[in-house]
């Protein structure tokens, strides 16, 4: 019996108390998979690149014709309604009736008749987004640039005013919600930038971190009734102790892997969120899905050797991951994150597994973008393996 | 089949011996009785013959044409409690550098003799204390040992498992078996044993053939039982065991 097979039969027997450990599969399964859905759903806007207007209302407090006109023409466009007073606008906002209000006020154009940006109000409901709230005051403002122009072109004289006049005023100056944006990794794949795209990776690589709890459970379980020392009565070295736990828990991995991808491809848009497209570069999934893996499966034994109870294990594992996991940006996207925060992001483990998981999950990658990372990932894996033989081996020989 | 000379071993960040000097000579189908309060160094003294630990003095050597073998069943139930008892065999079974059909066969063999045939399916937790101390031994026994070790392999038993348990030690004793039986069962060691080793504060207080050490010396007079005999050498001050 090689060292490999003890291994291996170690493998099949942590896989059997996983099955009988209804609890330890609840949080390696159903936890990430609920993330995912949630945060599909709850990040669903945020990455389309042309984001909606806000429902609008307007109070017209000028009693010019060009404000009359400038409304009519925004409404006519845009849609949205006008309404009697400022009152009414922040009745119509509680109700949800609008997200967004137009205040105009009493001498909005200056003695040339050119509008002043800078008098216009806007009033936002507490639920619009922040994008949506910025395309509405970017709009806004070319539309008043357009009344500007046009105001200028006339007291140009009569031939600037007979150009400009024959054009509408998005000719002049298109919109900037025409604009056509395109995130790299459209470009790359021709694919939309969705939530879910993200979410998959990103939640992915926590739940595998999770494997701390089921990996420290059964170890400490094993060190504290005397099993461990007792395996090594039956000549098993912990260069298989150690072997067996991470060929069983890096299958487990890959099965939470398969599990998220069915999430993420069937029942999210069942659901009515976006797809996740699952035409990825494999090859280079392979190597950051097995990077990954070695990292959350060493990383779970580290702690797991060098912790005393359960209890300890699972305050301490389940800390670090939620801990690593926000510096990595995994509950925060890291542009989200101020430069410094940024930069420190880019050196933790779940940091290193997301650049290269969303390398592969968001474009076209390749080696430069993959292979440092995926090496990153298994020289920390190496590390607290090594970190790990010392105490695994004492705790083989003394219970 | 066994040798101990002179043994000694002191714990790391300790300061005293937990074994000093330690003499102890095992041979086919003796069973030698190994008592001593707790922190006695009993423990301590079985994981050395077993090779969990290296003295730092003396050696213990393992006499005969081809090495002995050696297996330990221990105080705790050293097994999962998560897997069923004939998967516990078939995992320790499996951990054996032997063949497939000779694992097979091994566990069908100490199911019989340990008699666990009619609760090997279920899941260790749900065993009863006797059930389990059967199966702790029988997961040593898949070993074949030519010496066995126990360390209190009665603790927590009712009188009917005892009784299955020590009539066990004694069969495989006759078959050649050398075995060392650590517990604080006078009356088990007085059925069972012919030579004991007694142990207190690492130190060997008395031993050799129970019979001639119950006969006592001019000044202590001869024994009422093993008790009397534990007691005169060992004092009865309590003890707070802190590693055994």
């Amino acid at each position: 019996m090689s060292t490999f097979m003890q291994a291996f039969n170690i493998a099949i027997k942590e896989w059997r108390l996983l099955l009988r450990n209804p609890h330890g599969l609840t949080v390696l399964f159903l936890m990430p998979a609920a993330f995912i859905l949630v945060m599909s759903f709850a990040l669903k806007n945020t990455l389309v690149a042309s984001i909606e207007l806000p429902a609008t209302g307007w109070v017209i407090e000028d009693t010019g014709r060009v404000a009359a006109q400038w409304t009519e023409d925004w409404i006519g466009r845009n849609g949205g309604v006008r309404l009697a007073s400022r009152a009414q606008l922040q009745e119509a906002l509680r109700a949800r009736q609008v997200q967004a209000g137009v205040i105009v006020p009493s001498q909005w154009l200056d003695e040339q008749g050119k509008p002043r940006a800078d008098h216009v109000e806007l009033w936002f409901s507490n639920h619009v987004q922040p994008a949506a709230a910025n395309r509405l005051r970017a709009e806004l403002s070319y539309s008043m640039l357009q009344v500007q122009m046009k105001v200028a072109a006339a007291a140009a004289g009569p031939f600037a005013s007979i150009l400009l006049g024959s054009s509408s005023s998005t000719e002049l100056l298109p919109a900037s919600g025409t604009l056509k944006i395109r995130y790299l990794y459209e470009i790359e794949s021709g694919r939309k930038m969705t939530a879910v795209q993200q979410s998959v990776p990103a939640w992915l690589i926590f739940g595998m971190f999770f494997v701390v709890i089921p990996i420290a459970g059964v170890l400490i379980q094993e060190r504290g009734d005397g099993t461990l020392t007792r395996l090594a009565t039956f000549g098993v070295s912990p260069a298989a102790v150690l072997g067996g736990k991470l060929l069983a828990f890096m299958a487990l991995n890959w099965t939470q892997l398969f599990f998220m991808l069915l999430v993420g491809r069937w029942l999210v848009p069942w659901l009515g969120g976006d797809t996740l497209y699952l035409d990825l570069p494999v090859g280079w999934f392979l190597v950051m899905a097995l990077a990954t893996s070695a990292a959350a499966v060493g990383l779970a034994l580290l702690i797991a050797a060098y912790t005393r109870n359960f209890d300890h294990a699972a305050a301490l594992g389940g800390g670090a991951n939620v801990v690593l996991g926000a510096l990595a940006g995994i509950m925060v996207p890291r542009p989200l994150m101020p430069p410094g925060m940024q930069v420190i992001s880019e050196w933790s483990p779940m940091g290193w597994a997301l650049d290269g998981m969303q390398a592969v999950f968001l474009g076209a990658p390749d080696a430069a973008q993959i292979v440092p990372k995926a090496s990153l990932l298994v020289a920390f894996a190496l590390l607290c393996l090594l970190l790990s033989w010392r105490p695994i081996r004492y705790q083989g020989r003394a219970d | 089949m066994l040798s101990a000379e002179n043994i000694s071993y002191r714990y790391p960040k300790q300061s005293g011996f937990a074994l000093e000097g330690v003499d102890l000579a095992l041979s086919a189908g003796q069973t030698l009785g190994l008592l001593g309060p707790n922190g006695s160094g009993k423990s301590t003294l079985i994981k050395i013959l077993i090779g969990l630990r290296s003295p730092q003095a003396g050696s213990v050597r393992l006499l005969g044409d081809k090495p002995p073998v050696i297996a330990w069943v221990p105080q705790d139930y050293a097994f999962y409690p998560q897997l069923t008892c004939r998967e516990n065999l078939q995992f320790f079974a499996s951990m054996l550098r032997v063949s497939a059909a000779e694992r097979a066969l091994r566990v069908r063999r100490v199911e019989q003799s340990c008699m666990l045939q009619e609760f090997a399916d279920r899941l260790a937790r749900r065993c009863s204390g006797g059930e389990r101390r059967r199966v702790n031994m029988a997961i040593a026994l898949l070993q074949q040992p030519d010496i066995l070790l126990l360390d209190e392999p009665t603790a927590g038993v009712d009188p009917q498992a005892r009784a299955f348990l020590l009539d066990q030690v004694r069969q495989l004793a006759q078959c050649g078996t050398a075995i060392v039986y650590a517990t604080h069962y006078m009356e088990e060691v007085s059925a069972l044993c012919h030579q004991i080793l007694l142990l207190d504060h690492g130190k060997v207080l008395a031993s050799g053939d129970l019979q001639a050490l119950l006969r006592g010396s001019e000044a202590t007079g001869a024994f009422e039982n093993l008790e009397a005999l534990f007691m005169h050498h060992t004092k009865r001050s309590l003890r707070d065991s802190t590693r055994t």
